[in-house]
């Protein structure tokens, strides 16, 4: 188990390690000057430090107060030994640490002892500061210290005074008037008013329901108008008079990330690749505005876990992502092949998504794409090539067959020319 | 914030750790006390004192609490007869769902409304509390319907 360190134990003990001296050197100072012989003057119980009391440090908790109210001081260590049913009979008695004298003193009607806390009423911005009480049985004696702060009732004081509690939109839900515990005992029916902003919440209100017992206040259908501060007010009747005791809590709504049904929008069922080439099929899931935190998504082949299946790393998973577009959530885990092999066409992937709203599948398998169609693509090419190459040799052909009839028909030319003289010659 | 750590369901996956504000129906928050969990109110001036909870999901309903910040962990114990909350000294971090030891650790949590109540994995039936008083100890119950402690907590994810 951790070790616990009371705060600021250290310097508290340097502190009070002074005052103690102090406190012991004082009144025999004091008695000294009088001439009065200590003993006769100062009762067993009004001595400040007496025997060898372990100082257990500071308390962990601030107590925070409005002047005008009642304020109940409980000894830490000694109230938290009750609570934990380990209380013996214990004596305790207390001083305020800028004083070596107890509280309270003779005169002060403000203070007084009840049950080993310490009742002040009213409390005045004055009596803040740090208390330290001695717990002293018969076997040990110890000492804590704990703060008080006395603030001016104003709004300004709400922000240090309040006790924060949370609610969630579109929700009902209760807020607690705290820490009354001190004067409700013995009390089956503690009765208090509640305000928001300092307007009474009337009973007939049908948005906030007063809950008796410890009491509580129902809110219902929060809105984000329902945050703010408000306030309970017990009424408690001392020596005749009537005194209030206030608590202040602030209202925080809280937007709720809810689960949502997620919803796989890709990939498609079929996938194409070319075996030997490296393939990234991505699983995508759409949440909408639902939290990506709690929802699983991962891939099975053949209803095998993929890193089972392929120990040797050919498939993978890749980095799961989780983004948003447009204010939507999405969560997307990639299967990777590196490279795809036959034995992939005949396996079934599975892409798995669960959360405590829903659990969907998809089932994906890959096909292997065509070899480039080569005939296709080429036989219209050929086609042109030889329409073009076939026009072409005809015109080459026709050209060469002009040439040919020229030089015959010179021939036949001079074949007859030829003939002409001796025709003439014949004639002559 | 949010950590990688190994989880559900190969042992492989990658899953975050998330800190959440804790706060019980009654709107009481958790906070140290002597080594112990307990829950009450805090003024606004004392909230520092306020403890966040760590959770892993180990599967979307079973998760590992711990507190945040402090390398504890909520458990709950079986010796003999008896069922004992505790704080133990792990990292919530280090701890892997496989390992049976560390299903002490295991809370199986179940939403009603905006609120979630967390069962013991190790001590079916046995849910986390807390006393209907404030500046009492958290610890877990097995009569969550009939009995006053309280099980239903809020969750509000930490920024």
């Amino acid at each position: 188990m951790q070790s616990y360190r009371l705060q600021g134990a250290g310097p508290e003990i340097s502190t009070f390690c002074i005052l103690q001296k102090l406190s012991r050197t004082m009144p025999i100072l004091y008695m000294l000057i009088l001439g009065v012989p200590a003993f006769t003057i100062q009762p067993e119980e009004r001595t400040v430090t007496a025997g060898n009391c372990q100082f257990l440090g500071k308390h962990f908790k601030t107590d925070l107060m409005v002047e005008g109210e009642p304020v109940v001081l409980r000894c830490p260590q000694a109230w938290y030994r009750w609570l934990d049913s380990a209380s013996s009979h214990v004596n305790v008695t207390w001083r305020k640490n800028d004083s070596t004298r107890m509280v309270p003193e003779e005169e002060e009607t403000r203070m007084w002892v009840q049950d080993n806390a310490l009742w002040i009423l009213p409390a005045l911005q004055g009596d803040s500061g740090t208390y330290i009480c001695t717990v002293r049985n018969a076997s040990y004696c110890y000492e804590m210290s704990t703060e008080l702060r006395v603030f001016e009732k104003t709004e300004a004081a709400l922000t240090y005074i309040s006790y924060p509690q949370i609610l969630t939109l579109s929700t009902s839900g209760l807020l607690v008037c705290p820490e009354l515990s001190e004067f409700t005992r013995n009390k089956t029916d503690v009765e208090v008013q509640w305000y928001k902003d300092s307007v009474l919440l009337d009973q007939d209100n049908e948005k906030f329901l007063s809950v008796a017992g410890p009491p509580r206040l129902l809110v219902q259908n929060v809105s984000m108008e329902d945050a703010g501060y408000y306030s309970c007010v017990m009424t408690l009747t001392h020596n005749g008079t009537r005194v209030n005791i206030t608590r202040n809590i602030e209202l925080r709504v809280q937007k709720r990330r809810e689960e949502t049904v997620p919803v796989i929008v890709s990939p498609r069922q079929t996938i194409l690749a070319s075996l030997g080439s490296r393939l990234i099929i991505p699983c995508k899931v759409f949440l909408g505005a639902g939290t990506q935190w709690t929802t699983d998504l991962w891939w099975m082949a053949n209803n095998t876990n993929i890193d089972i299946a392929y120990r040797g790393g050919r498939v993978t998973e890749g980095q799961r992502q989780e983004y948003s577009e447009n204010n939507e959530n999405y969560i997307e885990v990639p299967l990777i092949f590196d490279p795809v092999i036959r034995e992939d066409l005949n396996t079934d992937f599975k892409c798995v998504t669960y959360n405590t709203r829903s659990f969907q599948t998809l089932h994906t398998t890959v096909k292997e794409a065509a070899t480039f169609p080569w005939g296709t693509v080429l036989a219209p090419l050929l086609l042109v090539f030889l329409v073009l190459g076939g026009i072409w040799m005809r015109n080459r052909c026709k050209h060469r067959s002009g040439k040919a009839y020229g030089l015959t028909a010179l021939k036949i030319e001079r074949q007859v020319f030829q003939s002409y003289p001796s025709k003439i010659k014949e004639i002559k | 914030m949010a950590l990688e750590t190994a989880c559900h369901p190969s042992g492989k996956r990658p899953c975050k750790m998330q800190a959440f504000r804790i706060w019980d129906v009654n709107q009481k928050t958790f906070y140290m006390r002597n080594n112990q969990l307990v829950a009450g109110y805090l003024q606004e001036s004392n909230t520092k004192l306020q403890e966040k909870i760590d959770v892993v999901p180990i599967e979307p309903d079973a998760l590992f609490l711990g507190l945040h910040g402090r390398k504890l962990c909520l458990a709950c114990v079986k010796s003999g007869d008896e069922i004992r909350f505790q704080l133990e000294a792990v990292n919530i971090t280090d701890l892997s769902k496989n390992k049976e030891e560390n299903k002490r650790f295991t809370f199986i949590r179940s939403n009603s409304g905006p609120t979630t109540s967390f069962e013991s994995a190790a001590c079916p039936g046995w849910f986390l509390c807390t006393a209907p008083e404030a500046d009492r100890p958290v610890s877990l119950t097995n009569k969550p319907k009939e009995s006053f402690m309280v099980t239903k907590f809020y969750l509000q994810e930490d920024q």
